[in-house]
C-alpha cells in the first residue's frame, strides 16, 4: 500500500453510494455507507463526503420537495447527484482543473452514474431488495464493491509507461465524459440504417430467432459491428442490454485487449483524465473491508460473487455461442454456468445467450421460468438456434456487410453533429475520428451550450406546463465557429461548424441542409 | 435656530471610535456605524438633522465649526410593516403557484399601474411557513457565525436557525478545503458568496443564470458597503459574534428597492449607465456647470433623474464605476429622507475605495431630478450648498431642468420610430430625433405610448456602448407592455447577456435564440453590444437587417442619447 496513493487519492475523484434510511443513530453513521471510492479513504472523510451531500438533499427538500439536490459547484470541486432507488444516492465527487482539461458538463456526469446503477439492477435486481434480503448491507456492498471497480477500471486508461514496469507507480488514469465529449449522448442507442429488403430479413430472423424455445416468449436483439439493428426488448432494457453488448460482447469489444467504453474509444487520447490513484491498490484495502463485513453469504451465489463487467471474460465457443465462466461453472467442471439478468420493466430473470457470427451480434433472452432444467434446456434452445437460424443469420450478415459504410459511414463532411431522438432514446453523431479535428475552443463553446440547454429541459421536466421545449440557438464563438442547438418536439441536433462563413444566414442555412438531407426536415421552420 | 438629531448607536465599541471632530480628514478606516444625515429644509434655512428612528433627540448647533454630526441612518424600517397583507402590489415575489405568465396577475394589466411597495413585506413570515418556502427568490445576507444581517422576506430574528444552516454548509464545504459557489435542486438554484466574514445568500428558481444571481448578491454586498464601508470586517475580527443589524437599521428598503431593480433595471447585469435623453446642447449646458463645480474641490458631480444620467463629472482622475453609480442612486432614490429636504450624508463608493467613506450631498430640484455631489471631506456642507445653488441657478436659466421633465414624459427611443427606408437613414432619424426630442407636442407622447413594435417584428432593443460604459434601452411596444412580460424580456436578456459573456471562453461573437416567446439576437464587437427582441416568428433575414439599422439609428443619435466626452469615467 503505497503512501502516495493513499494521500492522492481523494484528489482525483470520488464515487460513493449511500442509504438515507439507514445509519440514523449516533455511532452507527457508516452504516449508511453501500459504496465509498476509493476505499482506502478514512471513514472520516467518507462521512464527511456523505454527511455534506445527505446535509444538502435535507436542506434543498425545504425549497424544492420535488427534486432534492442534484449538483454542488464549489471552487475546485463538482458533486454531482443521482436518487437512484428511493432514498438510495449516488454522489460523484470530481476535481476541476484548470490546467487539465477537467470541464464537464454536469449532465453527462449523472448519465455516468445512472449508467452505473441501470447495469448492477440489469444484473442483480434494485439495491432496496438486496438490503431487504441482507438488512446488515453486506450482501448489497459485496455486489456493489466489485460491480463498480469493474465499470470504474474500464474507465482506466493505462499510460504508455504502464508497458514497462511502472505497475506499482501512480500511473493509471480514469477518464470521465468531458467537455471533448459533448457530441456524444450515454444513455442512448445507436443504430444501423437498413435498406428495406435487409430489413425485412431481419424481421424474419428475429422470429425464427424467438421461436427457437418453442412456445416460450423469448427476446432479443441484434447488432451489427457496435450498432443496433433490431430489439424486441423495452426501451429501458434495450439501453442496458445494448450499452453491455457493445462494451463486453461485440467483436470490438471481444478483441480489445482492454475493454474501454465506447464514448472512449476513439479520440480519447485527448479526453479529460483524473490521475492520482491506482485501483489495484485501493482495491487491496477495501476488499478486506468489504469481505470481511460480509457476514451472509447467504445470497442467490453464496460467497461467489458473479462480476459481468470483469474484462475479457468472454470469448467466442465453438458454435459460435459467446461464453463465460463469470457466472461459475457447472459441477462438471466443463460447462459455464449460463448467464442471467433481469429484465427491468417486468422484473423477470432472463438466461442471456449471446451468439455471434462475424460482425453479427445476436442475442437471445429466455426467461428463466420456462427452463426447468436450466443448462440441459439452455443448450437444447442454442441447438434449436443453430440448427433453425444458421441460414438465416449468414443472409442477414451478408446483406448488413454489403450496405456497410464503415466506420465513418454516419460522417457528413463539413459537420460536427449529434442528433438525438429523446422519445427512442437514439443518438447518432459524427465519427469520434472526426470530431477530434475540433478546436478546443468550438468543443468548449458547445459543451457550454449543451449545459444551457440541459438547464432549460430540466425546468420543463420540473414546471409541469407538459409542452416540450421548441429552441434553436446559434452561437458565433470567438474563434468563429458556429455552435448550434435545436430543439424540436423532443428531438435535439447539437452541431458544431468551423468552416462556415461569417454569417449567421450561412450557418442558419447549412443547418437547414443537414435538417432536410439526414432528420427528414424534423428540424425545419415551419 | 437648528436643531439636529443624534441617533445614537446601541453598539458603543463602534461609536467610540468616531470621530467628534468633523472637521479632520473623513474617516478612512474607521467604521463609521451609520450615514450623517444632516437635512435643510427647504425655504427657512434652518437645517434639522433629522433622523425618524432617533433613540434621543440631542440638540447640536450646526451653525457653528462643529457642523454635522453623525445620526442613524433616516430611512424608516417603519414602513417594513405596510404591505405585508397586500400581496396585489408585488410584482416579483409571488408566490409560485399565482405566476400567472400572460401577466395578469390578479387581474393587474399593467403593473406600472399598481406600484410597487418600497420596504420589506411578509415580516410575520418564517422558514416553517409554507408561504416563505414558496417565495421566488430571498436574499439573505449574515455573519461568518451564522448570525442573520438581512432577509428579504421574514423577520431576520425569527431566521436564525436557518441563518445558521447556511453558514454550517458554506463553513462544511471551507473545512475541506473549497469554496461553494452553488448549488442546484430541481428549479431551485443556492447560489453562495462569501466576502470575508460577510455571508451572501440567493435562493431563487427564476430561472435566472448563475453568474446574474452572483452579480445581485455582489451589488448586494456593495450596497451595505456603501451605507457601512468595508471596515466593518474590523468588527468582526474584534468579535466573531458581533451583531450587524443594528448597524443597517432602516435600510431594509434601500436593499428592497435594490433588489426590486434586478426585475426591471439592465443596468445591474450590463454594469453600465444610462442618460436621459436631451438635445446636445442641454446635455453640455447641464456638463458646463457640474464641470465648473468639480473645479472647486467636488470629487464627482453628478445631475440625475430617477436612475438616468442627466450629466455628470469628476474631478481630475478620478471615475466612477457604473455599478457604483447605481447604488448611489437606489441609495438615495429608495430613501424618502432624501426626498424632502437637502441632506448630506456619508457613503462609501465600493469600486471607488470600499474602506472610505466620501460624503455626499444630495438636493431634489423636483420629484424626479437631483443632484449629487461627492467631496471627501466632511465638512464642506455648506461649500456644496453653495455649488448646488450655483447649479441650479444655471440648470433654471438654460431650461435644462424643464427640458428634463419634458425628455422624462416623452420617454426614450421607440422601435416603432426606427426608420425605415435604408437610402435617407441617417437623415431621416435623425431628423425624427430632432422632432421627438425636440418639439413639445403633448400628442406624440400620448399617441407613441401605444407602440406597437417596430418593422419586422422588432419588440426591443438594448445597445450597450463598450467605451462610454453606457447603454440605451428603447421603450417598451405593446407585445411586452405588462410588467410580467417585461419581467421575462429582462430575464431572457440576462441568460444572453451570461450566454454570451462565458467567463471561461467568451465572449462569444453574436447569438440567434428563438425559443416560444422571442427570437433574440445579441451582437457583441468591440465598440458596442447589442441586444434585440423580435417577434418569435419573425424572419432571421429581415431581422438581421434591422439589427444593422437599430446600429445606425444609435449612432445617428448617439449625441443625444449618451453622455459623450466622459472619458475619465471609464475604468
Amino acid at each position: 500500500m503505497g503512501l502516495a496513493s493513499a494521500s492522492t487519492a481523494c484528489e482525483g475523484m470520488q464515487l460513493c453510494i449511500f442509504d438515507l434510511r439507514r445509519g440514523q443513530n449516533e455511532g452507527q453513521e457508516l452504516d449508511k455507507i453501500l459504496f465509498f471510492f476509493p476505499a482506502d479513504l478514512p471513514f472520516s472523510t467518507q462521512l464527511s463526503v456523505i454527511g455534506l451531500s445527505e446535509g444538502l438533499i435535507t436542506f434543498t427538500r425545504i425549497f424544492s420537495p420535488e427534486a432534492a439536490c442534484e449538483v454542488i459547484e464549489a471552487e475546485r470541486h463538482s458533486h454531482v447527484f443521482y436518487e437512484a432507488e428511493t432514498d438510495i444516492w449516488m454522489v460523484m465527487v470530481v476535481e476541476k482543473s484548470k490546467e487539465s482539461e477537467a470541464i464537464w458538463r454536469i449532465d453527462a456526469l449523472r448519465k455516468v452514474l445512472k449508467e452505473v446503477h441501470s447495469l448492477f439492477r440489469m444484473f442483480y435486481g434494485s439495491i432496496r431488495a438486496m438490503l431487504e434480503k441482507d438488512p446488515s448491507g453486506g450482501l448489497s456492498r459485496s455486489h456493489l464493491y466489485p460491480f463498480i471497480m469493474d465499470y470504474l477500471s474500464a474507465l482506466q486508461k493505462r499510460s504508455p509507461l504502464d508497458n514497462c514496469c511502472w505497475d506499482l507507480l501512480v500511473g493509471k488514469k480514469l477518464w470521465l465524459p468531458s467537455f471533448r465529449d459533448c457530441l456524444k449522448e450515454c444513455g442512448t442507442v445507436q443504430m444501423l440504417t437498413v435498406g428495406r429488403e435487409a430489413a425485412i430479413e431481419v424481421q424474419s430472423l428475429v422470429r425464427v430467432l424467438e421461436s427457437c424455445a418453442g412456445n416460450t416468449p423469448c427476446h432479443s436483439m441484434i447488432l451489427f459491428h457496435d450498432l443496433l439493428v433490431s430489439t424486441t426488448l423495452s426501451p429501458d432494457d434495450t439501453i442496458n442490454l445494448f450499452t453491455y453488448a457493445v462494451r463486453r460482447l461485440t467483436p470490438n469489444a471481444l478483441s480489445s485487449g482492454v475493454s474501454s467504453w465506447s464514448y472512449l474509444r476513439r479520440g480519447s487520447t485527448s479526453s479529460h483524465f483524473v490521475s492520482g490513484f491506482t485501483l489495484a491498490q485501493s482495491g487491496s484495502v477495501s476488499e478486506q473491508i468489504y469481505h470481511s463485513s460480509d457476514t451472509s453469504p447467504s445470497g442467490d451465489n453464496g460467497n461467489h460473487v458473479t462480476r459481468p463487467l470483469q474484462h475479457g471474460k468472454w470469448s467466442k465457443g465453438k458454435d459460435g455461442f459467446l461464453v463465460t465462466d463469470t457466472w461459475g461453472v457447472d459441477v462438471g467442471g466443463m460447462v459455464c454456468t449460463t448467464p442471467t439478468i433481469w429484465l427491468q420493466q417486468t422484473e423477470e430473470a432472463m438466461y442471456l445467450c449471446p451468439y455471434q457470427y462475424k460482425n453479427l451480434t445476436l442475442i437471445l433472452l429466455i426467461p428463466v421460468s420456462s427452463i426447468l432444467n436450466r443448462e440441459e434446456g439452455v443448450s437444447l434452445v442454442k441447438r434449436q438456434v443453430i440448427e433453425n437460424a444458421s441460414l438465416k443469420i449468414l443472409k442477414v450478415e451478408e446483406k448488413l456487410s454489403k450496405g456497410w459504410g464503415g466506420e465513418n459511414a454516419y460522417h457528413v463532411s463539413g459537420y460536427r453533429y449529434l442528433l438525438i431522438d429523446g422519445d427512442r432514446n437514439i443518438s447518432r453523431a459524427s465519427p469520434p475520428g472526426k470530431v477530434t479535428t475540433l478546436a478546443k475552443e468550438s468543443l468548449l463553446a458547445l459543451n457550454n451550450l449543451r449545459e444551457e440547454v440541459d438547464l432549460e429541459k430540466s425546468r420543463l421536466k420540473y414546471d409541469n406546463t407538459g409542452g416540450e421545449k421548441d429552441l434553436e440557438v446559434c452561437i458565433r464563438a470567438k474563434n468563429n465557429a458556429w455552435a448550434i442547438a435545436r430543439l424540436n418536439r423532443g428531438k435535439e441536433l447539437y452541431m458544431v461548424l468551423e468552416k462556415a462563413s461569417e454569417t449567421l444566414l450561412y450557418a442558419s442555412d447549412a443547418f437547414e441542409k443537414f435538417s432536410n438531407r439526414y432528420c427528414n426536415g424534423a428540424f425545419t421552420l415551419d | 435656530m437648528s436643531t439636529s438629531s443624534l441617533s445614537t448607536s446601541s453598539d458603543d465599541e463602534l461609536n467610540s471610535n468616531r470621530n467628534p471632530n468633523p472637521n479632520t480628514k473623513p474617516i478612512d478606516d474607521e467604521l463609521s456605524l451609520a450615514s450623517i444625515t444632516l437635512t435643510e429644509s427647504n425655504g427657512n434655512g434652518s437645517v434639522n438633522v433629522n433622523d425618524q428612528n432617533a433613540c434621543g433627540q440631542v440638540e447640536v448647533d450646526v451653525e457653528g465649526p462643529s457642523s454635522p454630526t453623525s445620526s442613524g441612518y433616516a430611512g424608516e424600517r417603519g414602513s417594513s410593516s405596510e404591505g405585508t397583507s397586500n400581496s396585489r402590489i408585488d410584482d416579483d415575489d409571488e408566490i409560485r403557484e399565482v405566476i400567472n405568465d400572460d401577466g395578469f396577475v390578479d387581474g393587474v394589466r399593467d403593473a406600472r399601474a399598481a406600484p410597487w411597495m418600497p420596504g420589506k413585506r411578509h415580516v410575520d413570515e418564517d422558514d416553517a411557513s409554507i408561504s416563505w418556502r414558496k417565495r421566488k427568490k430571498h436574499f439573505f445576507i449574515l455573519s461568518h457565525s451564522g448570525k442573520p444581517i438581512y432577509s428579504r422576506y421574514g423577520d431576520e430574528h425569527k431566521l436564525a436557525g436557518f441563518s445558521a444552516t447556511l453558514q454550517a454548509i458554506i463553513s462544511f464545504v471551507e473545512n475541506g478545503g473549497d469554496r461553494v459557489k452553488l448549488v442546484r435542486a430541481g428549479n431551485h438554484q443556492v447560489v453562495f458568496l462569501v466576502k470575508g466574514p460577510i455571508y451572501l445568500v440567493c435562493i431563487s428558481c427564476t430561472e435566472e443564470p448563475y453568474e446574474s444571481l452572483r452579480g445581485q448578491l455582489e451589488l448586494l454586498y456593495g450596497q451595505m458597503i456603501l451605507i457601512l464601508t468595508k471596515s466593518v470586517n474590523r468588527c468582526f475580527e474584534k468579535n466573531p459574534k458581533f451583531d450587524m443589524t443594528p448597524l443597517l437599521g432602516g435600510t431594509d428598503v434601500v436593499f428592497s428597492s435594490l433588489v426590486h431593480s434586478f426585475n426591471w433595471n439592465p443596468a445591474t447585469f450590463l454594469h453600465a449607465y444610462t442618460c436621459l435623453p436631451l438635445a446636445y446642447a442641454t446635455r453640455q449646458a447641464a456638463g458646463a456647470v457640474l464641470q465648473d463645480v468639480a473645479d472647486s474641490g467636488v470629487l464627482f458631480a453628478l445631475l440625475m433623474c430617477k436612475y438616468k444620467v442627466v450629466s455628470l463629472v469628476g474631478a481630475q482622475k478620478a471615475s466612477l464605476h457604473p455599478d457604483d453609480m447605481l447604488l448611489l442612486s437606489n441609495f438615495v432614490m429608495s430613501s424618502e429622507s432624501f426626498r424632502t429636504s437637502e441632506s448630506f450624508s456619508p457613503i462609501c463608493l465600493p469600486r471607488y475605495n470600499p474602506m472610505a467613506f466620501l460624503y455626499a450631498y444630495v438636493h431634489y430640484f423636483d420629484v424626479d431630478t437631483y443632484l449629487m455631489l461627492l467631496t471627501t471631506s466632511s465638512d464642506a456642507f455648506y461649500h456644496l450648498k453653495d455649488c448646488r445653488i450655483r447649479v441650479e441657478t444655471v440648470l433654471l436659466k438654460s431650461n435644462v431642468l424643464s427640458e428634463v421633465q419634458r425628455s422624462m414624459l416623452e420617454g426614450g427611443m421607440r422601435v416603432e420610430d426606427l426608420p425605415v427606408d435604408p437610402l435617407p437613414r441617417s437623415y431621416m432619424s435623425h431628423r425624427l430625433s430632432q422632432h421627438r426630442l425636440l418639439t413639445d407636442s403633448p400628442e406624440r407622447f400620448r399617441e407613441s405610448t401605444v407602440g406597437i413594435g417596430g418593422p419586422a417584428g422588432l419588440w426591443h432593443f438594448i445597445y450597450r456602448s463598450i467605451y462610454l460604459d453606457q447603454y440605451v434601452s428603447s421603450e417598451f411596444s405593446s407585445p411586452i407592455s405588462s410588467h410580467q412580460q417585461q419581467k421575462r424580456l429582462y430575464r431572457a436578456y440576462q441568460k444572453l447577456y451570461s450566454s454570451m459573456h462565458d467567463k471561461g471562453i467568451g465572449p462569444h461573437k453574436t447569438q440567434f435564440r428563438r425559443d416560444e416567446n422571442y427570437a433574440l439576437l445579441c451582437w457583441v464587437t468591440q465598440d458596442f453590444e447589442l441586444y434585440a427582441t423580435f417577434d418569435p416568428l419573425a424572419d432571421k433575414a429581415l431581422a438581421i437587417k434591422i439589427c444593422n439599422r437599430v446600429c445606425q439609428w444609435v449612432k445617428d443619435v448617439e449625441n443625444e442619447i449618451f453622455l459623450q466626452g466622459a472619458s475619465p469615467f471609464s475604468w
